[in-house]
């Protein structure tokens, strides 16, 4: 479903590369997590298959169409769910306001469905009395609910996260993890995340890791 | 259409922000409203005074052709120092000049002098006498007598009278229906001393022809003001010894060929601004080497002036305060926006356009100045009161002084000189009233004014949105992943 060719970047000296020639697939219905030491360029991978940035050679296609030929933006509000490490809510709304809101945003079939939104989130553990509240009364993990139910409630087939789980304690961590392999296994989504735990890492169906540039797939 | 729910959920969910947003747009959205009320103001009143100061045009002898014909003479014949004759103003001339548009009222000026009989002149406090031949008594067949007759169309006509230095005291003024009688008013100091009251009669004796007495019948009394006896000269009699008749018997004193003239024959113009087209015209309808027309329109300029001074004043403060305003809210917005760049940054995530979020950050600014625009408009009449109140007394002062000034010279005007025994006597000046202190700003908050503060709102508000949106358009989508 997405491919990556001779995908390569670096910041400022070319020679001097992040990764290179990376010749990679993420299948629908899949999890991958993709290990790493901080630094090694996890985040910056993710922000060139999550449509934030241009690749500096190569290109990633999304089935038989190419991002640059999507248009990022369109890629973004159409084709892709981002869920951040610190949860990047709209932090003046409610739960409910920040999902519809980027269902409005993405077009989603259900935007403007206050009761999807509504069962969406108390799918994910944020009851009833969570819902209206503004999310900055919540707490991290059930922030971090709320992000995976955005990325849930809108229609887009790829989710990325960068290391959803960096902000939450041990159970927190499971439950978010569960979540994701939801995403992937009842809806169907290619899932990547992003992650420098390994015992994260290990609850995905495929685990990549970062190092000397090069993506190694672990058995 | 979702940027404007969230424009809306944002304003409401930072109420304390949007509220100290309100204050400032306030603030300055109150002083861009002081600025157009004083403008408009400004504007209404500059043309109601206009309207109201009168611009004169004036029929009199022509005094440079009479000077000049005397200096060809005097080269001639050296045996008698020679005369200067002005031709007494037709007033069959003055009537069909009174015919042409914008003129609003004629002023016939027709002045002489004539000794006392049977009462006392009041004698003067400079102890110069009864003036005898000042510079101006240069009038042939007019010798001088100790009181002054100034012979008008009506006395509520002259600069005297109409700028109030001189007022009426008991009975009544000189008015039209005073022409071909007796009838005069006299100062109050002239009565007081020779225990004269209305309805008496006095005896004059004339100082032309027959030196016949005659007899006249007091309906008013005025009293001359301080200023007019102080500004006439040692050479001029007291003030007190002036009278007010109707032009013709002044003319009836001067000698029978003075019939049906005068002196001179001030026209008020109605439209200050025709002041010089009525001349042109009226001249093609006068002899100009014997007559000239001349203008005084200066306090009509001064106002004019002294008034597009505010005008300006305020137009000035309109568009700094705008200016200003603009910059200080655009900061504002920039800063709001850095402070907001994460949320910018999940919106982009999302595919959002970025025009959209501009509109929304546009949205969120609209609803604050609304608001603003409503609290100014009411706030606004309170600092336009103060400032237009503030800006009159200024105006006012230097207008009086500017007018003041410029009428000062007016001893060039005919109706002085000449005929009287002195040389700028009292009040003679034709009435060219400078109205300077009825000039007051009307300061009130119209729908016009309303409206076009909306607009300056609004285009503070699109300004600082698009000086701030540069932040928005060129902000990264990655920062909110990598920070
Ligand atoms: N905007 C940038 N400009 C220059 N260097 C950057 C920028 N962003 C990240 N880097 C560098 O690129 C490398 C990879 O960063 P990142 O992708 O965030 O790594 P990771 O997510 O694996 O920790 C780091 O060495 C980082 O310092
Ligand atoms: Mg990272």
């Amino acid at each position: 479903m997405l491919k990556t060719q001779n995908l390569g970047y670096w910041y400022q000296d070319k020679s001097q590369p992040l990764f290179q020639d990376l010749n990679l697939t993420f299948d629908e219905g899949q999890s991958y997590a993709i290990l790493g030491h901080s630094g090694t360029g996890k985040t910056t991978f993710l922000s060139l298959i999550a449509g934030l940035d241009k690749p500096k050679s190569g290109d990633i296609w999304l089935g038989d169409r190419s991002l640059k030929q999507i248009g990022l933006t369109n890629y973004r509000r159409h084709d892709v769910s981002i869920v951040f490490q610190a949860y990047n809510l709209f932090t003046y709304m409610s739960p409910l306001n920040n999902l519809l809101t980027a269902m409005a945003i993405t077009g989603a079939e259900h935007a403007g469905d206050k009761f999807f939104a509504r069962r969406t989130l108390n799918s994910l553990g944020i009851g009833e009395d969570l819902v209206e509240r503004n999310v900055q009364h919540l707490s991290g993990g059930q922030q971090q609910r709320v992000a995976i139910a955005r990325a849930m409630a809108c229609d887009a087939p790829l989710v990325v996260a960068d290391e959803p789980t960096g902000n939450l304690d041990e159970d927190n961590t499971q439950e978010v993890i569960d979540q994701f392999q939801q995403l992937a296994h009842q809806q169907h989504k290619c899932v990547i995340i992003v992650t420098h735990e390994p015992d994260v890492a290990a609850r995905c169906d495929h685990q990549f890791r970062l190092e000397n540039k090069q993506f190694t797939q672990l058995a | 259409m979702n940027f404007l729910k969230r424009a809306w959920l944002n304003v409401w969910a930072k109420k304390g922000r949007s509220v100290l947003l309100i204050l400032v747009s306030s603030a300055i959205l109150m002083f861009v409203l002081a600025g157009l009320l004083i403008r408009s103001a400004a504007v209404k009143a500059t043309d109601q005074a206009k309207a109201d100061v009168g611009a004169t045009v004036t029929l009199s002898a022509n005094r440079q052709a009479a000077f000049k014909k005397v200096q060809s003479s005097s080269s001639s014949s050296k045996s008698s120092r020679p005369k200067m004759t002005l031709t007494p103003v037709k007033l069959s001339d003055a009537a069909k000049i009174a015919k042409l548009s914008n003129v609003k009222s004629e002023n016939v000026t027709s002045s002489t002098s004539v000794n006392a009989s049977s009462y006392d002149v009041v004698s003067t406090t400079s102890g110069m006498g009864s003036s005898q031949g000042g510079p101006g008594n240069m009038k042939g067949g007019t010798s001088s007598g100790d009181t002054q007759i100034n012979g008008v169309s009506a006395t509520s006509l002259t600069t005297a009278f109409s700028d109030n230095q001189s007022k009426i005291t008991k009975g009544r003024g000189i008015t039209s229906a005073d022409k071909n009688t007796n009838h005069v008013v006299i100062e109050k100091n002239l009565a007081s001393q020779n225990d004269l009251t209305v309805g008496d009669t006095i005896t004059v004796k004339k100082t032309t022809g027959s030196k016949a007495k005659v007899k006249l019948k007091i309906v008013g009394i005025y009293r001359a003001s301080a200023t007019a006896s102080s500004s006439a000269g040692p050479m001029s009699s007291d003030p007190s010894n002036t009278m007010y008749t109707s032009y013709t018997l002044a003319n009836t004193f001067k000698g029978s060929k003075y019939a049906g003239t005068a002196d001179s024959v001030t026209f008020n113009v109605s439209n200050p601004a025709k002041v010089s087209s009525v001349k042109a015209a009226g001249k093609k309808l006068i002899n100009t080497s014997s007559y000239s027309l001349s203008t005084d329109d200066a306090s009509y300029q001064t106002v004019k002036a002294s008034m597009s001074n505010v005008e300006s004043f305020a137009n000035k403060i309109v568009w700094l305060v705008a200016i200003a305003g603009t910059i200080i809210l655009a900061l504002i917005v920039i800063l709001m926006i850095r402070e907001r760049r994460f949320e910018i940054g999940v919106l982009l995530s999302l595919g959002e356009a970025r025009w959209k979020i501009v509109a929304q950050f546009f949205t969120e600014m609209l609803m604050v100045i609304v608001v603003a625009v409503a609290i100014a408009g009411a706030g606004g009449k309170f600092v336009g009161d103060q400032l237009g109140s503030q800006l009159v007394a200024q105006s006012t002062t230097t207008q009086t002084t500017s007018s003041s000034t410029s009428t000062q010279p007016g001893g060039g005007q005919p109706g002085g000189g000449g005929m009287r025994g002195g040389n700028g006597g009292p009040g003679m000046q034709q009435a060219s009233s400078t109205k300077a202190a009825d000039t007051d700003l009307d300061i009130s908050v119209s729908a016009v004014s309303l409206a076009e503060l909306g607009g300056f709102g609004l285009a503070i508000t699109f300004l600082s949105i698009m000086i701030a949106s540069g932040g928005i358009l060129r902000l990264e989508p990655k920062k909110v992943l990598i920070s």
